[in-house]
């Protein structure tokens, strides 16, 4: 492109700023010698000139190239035959493509109009890509830009302005606040889907030019679309960006609709496919130093002031120009670039990965090079270095979340499809094709079959071509805690409901499908998987591959299928199981198996799979019948085998007494608590991904007595990251032990803070912020143990905990439970208040932190008192 | 087809070692005029540009233009194989999948044959302009290796002061600074060792020590190695090799002092 057709006039003629613009080979010795040789590149001394001076006042970065472009070719007829040729065509295309990206247009635009645009400085140093005539409604720096002259765009501007802002932005900002809050409201989704109809049918602009159709989605569009986002935390403005993106992409590129969904939601593939970059921080701040020029301390330093190694990157950029600059990222690029830093191994394969970041880093941002990027406006703008890192990192940190990406998806989808025949869709249209893709997509969340799939048939098509498939893991149905047994009856008054056991233990799917079954797998099948009755996997509640953790699961299965059972999904619990006493064993017990690679000999803590429900069965999905069915149908294609499969307790009561011993007993047999579940009609169908008012949680922490919360001291804090930069992010807290006088650590809390607390919490312990922790703290001597910064013995919180446990990494109690220097640490704490009214030698001591913990293991202990020893399985 | 026979298997040795720590694969671009090779790093910071003129073997051939994508890696384990002495003949199809290399000892009757298998490279030429520079410095390479090489130990940036009096490179480092100023010198005996300064304005920038370095992998190649520069263009360091051929790096000056 024309970046490379010239050397360093290249250079001079992107980017806008001063600096990188001056990095021509050609400036000095022209200005030196007027009796250059023809070769030199005789053109831009002058224009340069003119350059710099407006790019002071103005700073511009279409005056920049403005007085460039026809430098550029003066350039080219003197300079090499290839040269020429190459940016005459260029001339050519620009000439006639109202598509052509922005800086090539602008190089049109004749010099003399450069001095003129004022508001050019706030448009260049926002948008990376200049508009053209496309002006999308939210933007306010639009109108000095565009094609038209400066007299003209003065009158669209005022004319533009009142109609596009406030009827975009007005109405929304009145409304949204109060939709996102609530957005479960039907009344409140069909407003939101109205406000998307009049958007989608007021003809809305695109946020970034159109590229060329068929060429790769530029990567800068999604940026720039990633920017407007980030911008705004409306859920329907943001929706309403999204969608716009997509039906560009759709409109221009639907080849490349799949890779924009995966970059979107931040994913390089489908969870089962276990993709990952396996980057950390300490890799891509080396990519950053190393592509950038910048010294590595200088990079640390920067990411403990900012918090943020994305607006670090971007804010890095300019320090090191490059040579030429690489062809601007397309989407597929990056996602290909990404692939490959994901999928390096073996020797060297870090500094590999490396490599791919530098190559991805010195892409970016190509058609701004060099400009310094101002992180404090705009959070950022839509920088491409700034997204690559987040992306690297995994948090996009956005507010997009991908339920918003599906919806948005499903509208540009429709919209795409009916105004091809010259339709706008209703908002019927558009709730029809919002709940055909989320119900498809909740029950084969994969978009690399979803999306081809929906491209060729249409979306209204979709449920005929996309259903449920054993290999692609669905999200798991959650259930809604609940605070008592009397809010379970209240929510299900009238309805059969049905009390399960709630086993503590790990959430699993087993996809199957036998041999002489008329079906395949979806998805490859693990080694540990295949039998002589069939193949089957195993799945995490996050769709992670479990194959490698419970081989022993798989390995079998076949012995718990009954003859006849051809496929099936099937939601469970994996718990740890003691085989001698024959009862389950506590979550912490399960947590020692190692997380891959297990071999079935060596396994030491047995795992039991407690089935509670079926989602598909002999080619048949089941999720829409009603649960009493699928339990039969559950109850009906598996044998129980003690200790290996079995189906979870439950009991079909509606007495409020029963429930109550029910779930004593439940607590007394390691269990949760119950899971209460809605037996008949459509209310009992299985919800994929769905946190449902029909799955009740009750757990045992809610019952009166479990769950008292403790004083404790704090001793230390670590820098927060992310949202809470500049302040603490967690602390480190420690129980007394008024015999030794010594404070022990027992955890480290992060939950429970608002923003105000966490501000005044900075302002108050920073003051007594102490070099080392003192002789009297009793605290693991771990390198990673050690918090950031350590405090006076001052203040005491009031923090709930969820349970009780043993770690290496604290040393509560340790002496009093004895067990091998490990000491008692709460599970899950919870900030609840400061005790002002507390003295650090009032707090909890480490004898009643003992005390808590033994009581709380005689309840799990099989040996226990309290344990009903006939209980079996 | 082509075919190029190289007396001395140990140029394109040293060549390759020098580069191939800036670039992992490229390009060899062969036509009539030669074999040329050009690419950045993966920063785009730094850029290389070798030309071996057809001139340079004997005999050569190549009868159409032939991209050869090679991995800088392979090619290093292949040449490894390679003694000093040996004569290097390089041959390809018009449309290869690989390249042959031919190693012949010149007192033995030894001859060793290897084929490195090419890959696709997206590539595109990059068109560098001829450029008059401010300031033109010839200096001994060894002389500038041990510049780089003992700045680098105190900071990562040396800047390049070129004015009448000479040339100063400098640098400033967190244990502290350091400074060689060179004036320029002839020595009729031994023109190896002459420094010469060609001036038309007086140039400052600032390079990244890192790639100087890297760029001085080349001095085994020539015993003079020539510095252009002009203020805020990249910096051009070449290395001549016999025949018209030569060996060029270009770096991009650093912007700004760090914070």
């Amino acid at each position: 492109m024309i970046a490379h057709s010239k050397f360093f006039a290249k250079q001079n003629g992107t980017p806008p700023a001063p600096q990188q613009s001056k990095l021509s080979f050609s400036t000095k010795p022209k200005a030196n010698k007027t009796e250059v040789p023809a070769e030199q590149p005789a053109s831009t001394p002058e224009e340069d000139v003119t350059g710099e001076e407006n790019a002071d006042t103005a700073a511009g970065a279409g005056i920049q190239t403005d007085t460039d472009g026809p430098a550029m070719d003066v350039d080219s007829e003197v300079a090499s035959e290839a040269g020429k040729k190459r940016s005459a065509q260029e001339e050519e295309t620009d000439d006639d493509d109202d598509d052509e990206p922005p800086t090539k247009r602008q190089r049109r635009r004749p010099a003399k109009e450069a001095p003129k645009p004022k508001k050019g400085k706030q448009k260049s140093t926002t948008k990376a890509p200049p508009k053209t005539k496309k002006v999308a409604p939210v933007k306010e720096e639009e109108p000095s830009d565009g094609e038209e002259e400066v007299a003209v765009e003065k009158t669209a501007t005022l004319a533009r302005a009142p109609k596009s802002s406030p009827a975009e932005e007005g109405e929304e900002d009145v409304e949204e606040d109060a939709l996102s809050s609530e957005e479960e409201d039907p009344k409140a989704k069909a407003k939101a889907r109205e406000k998307m109809q009049t958007t989608l049918k007021a003809k809305t602009k695109d946020l970034y030019p159109d590229w060329k159709p068929g060429e790769p989605v530029p990567y800068a569009a999604l940026c720039t679309t990633f920017s407007k986002i980030e911008m705004t935390s409306k859920r329907l403005e943001i929706m309403a960006h999204c969608s716009l993106f997509l039906r560009q992409v759709l409109r221009l590129t639907p080849t490349d609709l799949q890779t924009t969904i995966m970059l979107m939601i931040n994913k390089l593939a489908a969870d089962y496919a276990g993709v990952e970059l396996g980057i950390g921080e300490s890799l891509i701040m080396k990519a950053i130093s190393e592509s950038t020029g910048r010294s590595l301390a200088h990079i640390k330093n920067d990411q403990k002031e900012i918090g943020d190694l994305g607006l670090v990157a971007a804010k890095s950029r300019s320090k090191q120009p490059t040579m030429f600059k690489p062809k601007p990222l397309t989407i597929a690029g990056v996602h290909r670039g990404l692939m490959g830093i994901a999928t390096v191994e073996g020797q060297g394969a870090q500094g590999r990965k490396v490599d791919g970041i530098k190559k991805l880093l010195s892409a970016a941002d190509s058609r701004t090079a060099g400009k310094a990027i101002d992180i404090e406006k705009d959070k950022g703008g839509p920088s491409e270095a700034k997204y690559i890192v987040r992306t690297l990192e995994g948090k996009l940190r956005l507010g997009l979340a991908e339920k918003t990406i599906l919806v948005a998806l499903a509208h540009a989808m429709i919209y795409h499809e009916m105004s091809q025949n010259g339709k706008t869709p209703s908002t019927t249209d558009l709730a029809k094709a919002e709940s055909i893709l989320k119900s498809v997509y909740s029950e084969l969340p994969s978009y690399e079959v979803i999306v081809p799939a929906m491209l060729e048939h249409g979306i209204l098509n979709l449920p005929e071509n996309c259903a449920l498939q054993p290999g692609v893991p669905l999200k798991p149905m959650l259930a809604k805690p609940t605070k008592s047994i009397t809010e379970v009856l209240d929510r299900f008054e009238g309805k059969d409901f049905t009390c399960e056991y709630k086993y503590d233990g790990e959430r699993a799917q087993i996809h199957f499908v036998a041999h002489d079954a008329d079906m395949t797998m979806a998805t490859e099948v693990p080694n540990a998987g295949k039998s002589d009755r069939g193949v089957s996997n195993i799945f995490s509640r996050n769709s992670e591959d479990l194959s490698r953790k419970y081989p022993d699961i798989l390995g079998r299965l076949p012995t718990w299928v009954k003859q006849g059972t051809k496929s099936f999904v099937l939601d469970c619990e994996t718990v740890a199981w003691d085989k001698v006493e024959k009862k389950v064993l506590p979550f912490q017990q399960l947590m020692t198996r190692k997380k891959k690679d297990v071999k079935i000999e060596d396994v030491k803590v047995q795992v039991c799979v407690f089935a509670f429900d079926i989602l598909y069965l002999n080619g048949e999905p089941l999720v829409n019948k009603p649960f009493r069915e699928r339990r039969d149908a559950l109850h009906d294609a598996f044998v129980p085998v003690e200790g290996e499969f079995t189906f979870a307790k439950y009991d079909d009561t509606n007495d409020i007494d029963e429930i109550q011993i029910l779930l004593e007993d439940s607590v007394k047999s390691g269990c949760e608590g119950l899971m209460v579940k809605m037996l008949d009609g459509k209310e009992s169908s299985y919800e994929p991904s769905k946190r449902s008012q029909n799955w009740l949680k009750v757990k045992k922490d809610y019952l009166a007595g479990v769950g008292d919360s403790l004083d404790l001291v704090v001793l230390g804090a670590y820098h927060g990251k992310g949202k809470r930069t500049s302040w603490y992010g967690a602390f480190l807290l420690a129980c007394y032990n008024p015999s030794t006088d010594k404070y022990e650590t027992v955890c480290n809390i992060g939950t429970g803070f608002s923003e105000a607390i966490l501000e005044t919490l900075h302002q108050q312990l920073s003051q007594i912020v102490i070099d080392r922790a003192k002789p009297f703290y009793t605290h693991s001597s771990g390198n990673k143990d050690q918090p950031d910064v350590w405090f006076e013995p001052k203040h005491v919180w009031e923090v709930k905990t969820a349970d009780l446990t043993l770690s290496p990494r604290y040393k509560a109690a340790a002496d009093e439970v004895s067990s091998g220097g490990k000491g008692v640490s709460l599970r899950f704490p919870r900030f609840i208040k400061e005790r002002d009214d507390k003295k650090p030698d009032q707090a909890s001591s480490s004898k009643m932190i003992a005390e808590m913990y033994q009581k709380q293991e005689s309840v799990t202990k099989t040996k226990g008192p309290s344990v009903d020893d006939d209980f079996d399985y | 087809m082509l075919e190029a026979r190289l007396e001395q298997a140990n140029l394109l040795k040293k060549v390759v070692d020098a580069i191939k720590d800036l670039v992992q694969d490229c390009n060899f671009d062969c036509n009539d005029s030669g074999i040329a090779l050009q690419a950045m790093d993966n920063s785009h910071v730094a850029l290389v540009s070798m030309m071996l003129r057809s001139e340079a073997f004997s005999p050569f051939r190549c009868d159409r233009n032939i991209a050869l994508g090679i991995n800088l890696g392979s090619l290093t384990k292949v040449l490894r194989a390679a003694a000093t002495d040996d004569i290097l003949t390089l041959k390809a199809e018009d449309a290869p999948d690989v390249v042959n290399l031919v190693f012949e000892s010149p007192s033995t009757d030894r001859i060793s044959e290897y084929d490195i298998k090419l890959m696709d490279i997206d590539q595109e030429h990059l068109g560098i302009p001829e450029t008059e520079y401010a300031a033109t410095i010839s200096l001994p390479a060894s002389e500038f290796q041990r510049i780089c090489r003992d700045l680098s130990a105190l900071s990562e940036s040396v800047s390049i002061e070129c004015s009448k009096e000479g040339v100063k490179f400098n640098c400033q480092g967190d244990i502290g600074s350091g400074s060689i100023h060179l004036r320029p010198h002839t020595n009729v005996d031994k023109p190896d060792t002459n420094v010469e300064i060609d001036l038309t304005e007086p140039v400052s920038l600032t390079f990244s020590l890192k790639y100087l370095v890297n760029f001085c992998k080349a001095s085994g190649l020539s015993d003079q190695v020539k510095l252009c520069l002009s203020n805020e263009v990249p910096l051009l360091v070449e290395y001549t090799l016999q025949t018209n051929s030569y060996l060029r790096f270009y770096l991009a000056p650093k912007i700004g002092d760090e914070e």
